[in-house]
C-alpha cells in the first residue's frame, strides 16, 4: 500500500494497539480485575506492593492509548465517503470518539495519582481508585453513539460496492450491546455487573479488543480498495 | 456539500433529530427527579447533611447516572446534527468543527464529572465524611460551572447564524442563544458564594440560567425540525 495519512493512521493503531494491550496485561490491577470491596487499607497496600508496574503499565496506557484516535479519524473519513443522504453521522461520531479518548486518559490518570504517594491516607487512595474504575468502565455510551452511528451509516450506505460491507453493522451493534451494561457498574459490590464482574469487565474488555482487531482489517480493505480505484484523496 | 440526491429520504438527518427530544427529555428525568443534582442541593450544607443527602438519594442516583452512562453517547448525535447544520451555513466548516469540538470537550467536565464524583460518593457510605463532601463540591461545581466549553459553544453558534446568508436558523435563534453565553457568565460566582442570588443553587447563578436553558433547547429543537423538513423538500440553499 501507499503511505498516506490513512495508511500512517493504520499503522498507528496496529502498533500502539498492541503495545496498548501489553501494558493492560502487565497492569496488576487487572489480573485478576481489583474486587470493589477491597478496603481502603488493602488498596492502599495493593498500591504500594505493586507501585512499580502500575506506573510501567499505566504510563504506556497513558503514552499509547490517544495513539488510535488518528485511526476512528480513519473511520470518519470513510464514513464520509459514503453514499450516505448526509455527513450527519460522520460528525456525530467525531464528537463521540473525541470524548470517548477523553475518558480513558482521564482514567488512566486517577490510577497513576493514586500511585504517586501508595503512603497517602488509605480513604484518599481508595478514592482515586475508586473514580479510576468508575470513569474507566461507566462511561459506554459514547462507544455506543459511535457504533449506533456507524451501523446506521453502513446500512444508508446506498452504493453497488460499499465502503464497508454490510455484516460490519451488524457486528457493530452487537459490540454495543456487549458494552452497554458496565453502565451500571457503580450500583454493585459484586457478581457479573460489578466493575471486576465478568460482563462488566470480561466480557467489555473482549469485546473491545476485538472490536478494534476487526474494525482494523476492516478499514485497512476499505483503504486498499480505495487505493486501487485511485481515489484517495479525493475530496471528502 | 452535497445535497440530498432528488426524492431521497433524509433518513440519517431524521434519525438524529428524533434523538434530539427523547434525549433531553431523558436528561431532565436523570438529573431532576433521579439523581438530584437539578434544582442543586445548597452548598450550605455541613458535612454530615451532605452524606444524608447521599445516604437518602443513593440508589436513585446510582440508576439515573448508570442511564446517563449510556445516554449521554447520544448527546454527541445531537451535537452532530446541529454541528452539520452549521456547515450549511455561510460561516461552514471552520464553524462546524468549532462546535463539535467545543462540545467534545464540555461534555465530560460539564456533565460526566458530576456523575463520577456522586458514584464513588453513593458507592461507599461509610467512606470518610470529609471525602463525601469533597465528592458533592467537585461534583456540582463541575456541573454548574463548567463556563467555557458551552459558553464558546454558544458564541459561535450564534456568531454562524448572524453572519449566515443560506438561512439555515432563523436570525432570532442566534439571541436565544447569546442569551446562553450570559447565563454562563452570571454563573461564574458559584465558585465563591456559598448562599444568595450567585451560588449554585441561586435564583441567578442556577434558575435564571436553567429556565433559559430550556427555552433554548426547545428552540433549538424545533429550528433544526424546520431546518431538516426545508432540506427534504429540496429547498437547500448549497453551504
Amino acid at each position: 500500500m501507499r503511505m498516506s495519512a490513512q495508511v500512517v493512521s493504520l499503522w498507528m493503531a496496529a502498533v500502539f494497539g498492541v503495545i496498548l494491550l501489553v501494558a493492560f496485561l502487565l497492569f496488576p490491577g487487572f489480573f485478576p480485575p481489583m474486587p470493589p470491596d477491597m478496603t481502603a487499607q488493602q488498596v492502599a497496600g495493593f498500591y504500594a506492593r505493586h507501585q512499580a508496574m502500575i506506573r510501567l503499565s499505566m504510563v504506556t496506557v497513558n503514552f499509547c492509548g490517544i495513539m488510535l484516535v488518528p485511526f476512528f479519524m480513519v473511520i470518519v473519513y470513510q464514513m464520509k465517503r459514503m453514499a450516505t443522504p448526509t455527513q450527519v453521522l460522520a460528525y456525530a461520531y467525531l464528537s463521540a470518539a473525541v470524548s470517548g479518548a477523553t475518558l480513558l486518559a482521564l482514567a488512566d490518570l486517577f490510577w497513576l495519582v493514586a500511585a504517586f504517594r501508595p503512603e497517602r491516607d488509605p480513604q484518599l487512595t481508595q478514592l482515586l481508585n475508586d473514580l479510576a474504575w468508575i470513569t474507566f468502565t461507566m462511561p459506554v455510551g459514547m462507544i455506543i453513539a459511535q457504533m449506533a452511528c456507524l451501523a446506521l451509516a453502513i446500512r444508508l450506505d446506498d452504493q453497488p460496492r460499499p465502503v464497508f460491507p454490510r455484516w460490519v453493522a451488524a457486528f457493530n451493534i452487537a459490540v454495543a450491546v456487549a458494552v452497554a451494561p458496565s453502565a451500571f457498574a457503580a450500583v454493585f459490590h459484586d457478581g457479573p455487573l460489578a466493575w471486576n464482574g465478568a460482563v462488566s469487565f470480561w466480557l467489555r474488555a473482549c469485546a473491545c479488543v476485538l472490536y478494534v482487531a476487526v474494525m482494523l482489517a476492516v478499514v485497512w480493505r476499505a483503504v486498499r480498495r480505495q487505493q486501487h480505484d485511485g481515489v484517495e484523496g479525493a475530496a471528502a | 456539500m452535497t445535497a440530498a440526491p432528488a426524492g431521497r429520504r433524509l433518513t440519517d438527518l431524521w434519525t438524529c433529530w428524533w434523538v434530539f427530544p427523547p434525549f433531553y427529555t431523558l436528561f431532565g428525568i436523570i438529573f431532576v427527579p433521579l439523581t438530584r443534582v437539578m434544582p442543586p442541593p445548597s452548598p450550605a450544607k455541613i458535612t454530615a447533611q451532605v452524606v444524608g443527602f447521599f445516604h437518602a438519594h443513593a440508589l436513585t442516583i446510582q440508576i439515573g447516572f448508570g442511564i446517563l452512562m449510556v445516554a449521554i453517547g447520544f448527546g454527541s448525535v445531537v451535537n452532530g446534527l446541529v454541528a452539520y447544520q452549521i456547515r450549511r451555513m455561510t460561516a461552514g466548516s471552520v464553524f462546524c468543527y468549532a462546535y463539535l469540538a467545543t462540545l467534545a470537550v464540555g461534555a465530560i467536565p460539564g456533565c460526566l464529572f458530576c456523575a463520577f464524583s456522586f458514584l464513588a460518593a453513593t458507592f461507599r457510605p461509610d467512606r470518610d465524611p470529609h471525602l463525601i463532601a469533597l465528592c458533592y463540591d467537585m461534583g456540582l461545581l463541575t456541573f454548574v460551572g463548567s463556563l467555557g466549553c458551552f459558553a464558546t459553544q454558544y458564541l459561535i453558534f450564534a456568531i454562524a447564524i448572524f453572519c449566515d446568508r443560506n438561512k439555515v436558523f432563523p436570525a432570532w435563534l442566534a439571541y436565544v442563544s447569546v442569551w446562553q453565553v450570559v447565563t454562563e457568565l452570571v454563573a461564574a460566582p458559584v465558585f465563591i458564594f456559598k448562599g444568595g442570588p450567585f451560588a449554585w443553587n441561586g435564583a441567578i447563578s442556577f434558575w435564571e440560567g436553567t429556565a433559559l436553558f430550556g427555552v433554548y433547547i426547545a428552540c433549538l429543537i424545533m429550528a433544526s425540525r424546520k431546518a431538516v423538513e426545508r432540506q427534504q423538500r429540496g429547498e437547500v440553499t448549497a453551504g
